[in-house]
């Protein structure tokens, strides 16, 4: 029921634009799962510290160049996107999945409506 | 043929075989359709070898290199046209491993990215004034096989080699959407132009003409295009499926560069995590001296002025200038604040467009008896060259569409 209540809300949520967001709204996620796996990495020490330090500053730059060229930037997904960069670098990488998750159900209901 | 010379030289093509655009585009093409893409890296390589060994034995056997051929044989104004395209497209793509570089070298030390630019301009120039021709494609290439943790990285993951080896089936997955349609047909042409890039072709016979082959190094140059190329092509397939396994069911389509590397850190730890970054490091830094120096004999050779690294830089001139003018203009670009990975993305549009101007008059001259004597292309080499010319064209007139239609392979 979820499913197929999610596109719909989505849609009187998010009108047109929303459309014209989704790539941004895939490089969220993909960049909230990279960060994760960087932080799921650093926690078992299996990477270095400054390749950690430079991805994160790498990936948040990212995120936020693609949060500024949201059309519609207090949808549902901007403010997941705006909750996903307030996250400190060392982040827990199961909330930074969770995130991502979040960001790839709207990006999915988006494609499919 | 010297066996240990041959054994460098495909070691050397194995190493300077992945740049920024295949390391870039492998790994989301992974991501995003697993296996399906792995033919086109195979379709693509074996381009690279046909054009390669033509460009090879051209430059053996009728001492031409690629550009003084295409005034010839394309005439003063397409051959400007021509020049002017090739031109910009290694210049992008020049800056975009610079830009490339820049973030390996971040990613490695922790230095700012601009300023790495900029160190890394000033050691490229430094290296080619220095180096002879020989040793600035052997130490790149050579240590860019620093990359073959790649491989090992996907042998220890035990993936699932049966689905791999259907990638090499050419295919289109079932059950697309249109915009996934038109994202895989996008991703298609930007990994043919990746592994395709002019600048390969030009560097390489330039390079022969460098080494003063003759008609004893056909059998070294057709052997390093088959197995070098060949094996390199292995590395990039490598990334590709690490990519499937690893990114694509953690929902990562990866966007920088760095992450990549995580492919050797997920088996391998620190250990891995180094040795890839350090792989990327030598061969992205190897590509961006390939471009500039292409350049450089892409204008020399057009002109007619005396070029070439086996002189000393104020034996010519006009080619010193150019290559020293190609890395200062490539870094402006990237010190302007590009995003490097929008430099990619451009280098491969724009270097698909020129393509088929490149490869014409190679594929012409090479079919010229007149020229090419007894090395002129058999019927195996003539229908290959045609076949990819066909190909390239088709990617070429598809290339703008799919980029507009995609927004870079984003849809």
């Amino acid at each position: 029921m979820k499913r197929l209540l999610l596109p719909v809300l989505l849609l009187a949520g998010c009108g047109g634009g929303a459309q014209q967001d989704l790539p941004s709204i895939g490089e969220a996620r993909s960049l909230a799962a990279e960060w994760a796996m960087i932080n799921d990495l650093a926690a078992r020490g299996r990477i270095n510290a400054t390749y950690a330090h430079a991805m994160r500053a790498q990936l948040r730059e990212q995120l936020k160049s693609a949060a500024a060229t949201l059309s519609q930037p207090d949808s549902r997904y901007g403010e997941e996107i705006q909750t996903l960069l307030t996250e400190p670098d060392e982040a827990p990488p199961e909330e930074l999945r969770t995130h991502s998750e979040k960001l790839k159900q709207i990006e999915d209901s988006l494609e499919s409506a | 043929m010297n066996p240990l010379e041959l054994t460098l030289g495909i070691m050397t093509s194995v190493g300077g075989f992945v740049d920024i655009s295949e390391l870039v585009f492998a790994a989301r093409a992974g991501s995003t359709f697993a296996f399906a893409l792995i033919w086109v890296f195979v379709l693509g390589t074996i381009g690279i070898i046909v054009f390669g060994e033509m460009s090879g034995r051209v430059a053996a056997t009728a001492k031409q290199p690629v550009f003084n051929l295409m005034r010839h044989r394309l005439g003063l104004k397409l051959g400007l046209v021509t020049l002017a395209a090739s031109l910009i497209s290694n210049l992008i793509t020049c800056a975009a491993e610079i830009g490339g570089v820049s973030l390996v070298l971040n990613y490695l030390v922790g230095w700012p990215y601009m300023l790495n630019a900029v160190l890394m301009v000033i050691a490229m120039i430094a290296t080619i004034w220095v180096l002879p021709f020989k040793w600035i494609e052997r130490i790149y290439g050579l240590l860019g096989l620093f990359m073959i943790v790649f491989a090992a990285a996907l042998v220890a993951m035990h993936p699932p080699w049966g689905k791999i080896a259907g990638g090499l089936v050419p295919q289109i997955p079932p059950g697309l959407s249109t915009k996934e349609l038109l994202t895989f047909a996008y991703f298609a042409v930007a990994i043919l132009s990746a592994v395709l890039f002019p600048y390969e072709v030009y560097f390489y016979s330039s390079g022969g003409i460098e080494e003063e082959w003759g008609r004893k190094d056909l059998l070294t140059n057709r052997l390093t295009c088959i197995v070098g190329f060949g094996l390199g092509s292995l590395l990039a397939i490598s990334i590709l499926a690490n990519s499937a396994i690893q990114f694509g069911p953690a929902n990562v389509d990866p966007a920088i560069p760095g992450t990549a590397a995580l492919q050797a850190a997920i088996p391998f730890g620190k250990w891995g995590l180094i040795l890839a970054l350090l792989g990327m490091f030598f061969a992205v830094a190897g590509a961006a001296v390939e471009t500039c120096l292409s350049n450089a004999y892409c204008v020399s050779q057009f002109f007619g002025w005396a070029w070439g690294r086996h002189k000393k830089p104020w034996e010519a001139p006009r080619f010193t200038i150019a290559w020293i003018t190609m890395f200062v203009l490539a870094l402006a670009i990237i010190l302007t604040g590009v995003d490097p990975m929008q430099l990619v993305e451009f280098a491969v549009l724009f270097s698909i467009l020129v393509l088929p101007l490149t490869y014409l008059p190679l594929l012409l001259l090479a079919g010229d008896k007149s020229y090419m004597r007894e090395q002129v292309n058999g019927p195996i080499a003539k229908s290959l060259g045609w076949l990819f010319f066909a190909i390239i064209t088709v990617a070429a007139v598809a290339a703008l569409p799919l980029f507009f239609l995609t927004s870079g392979g984003q849809a």
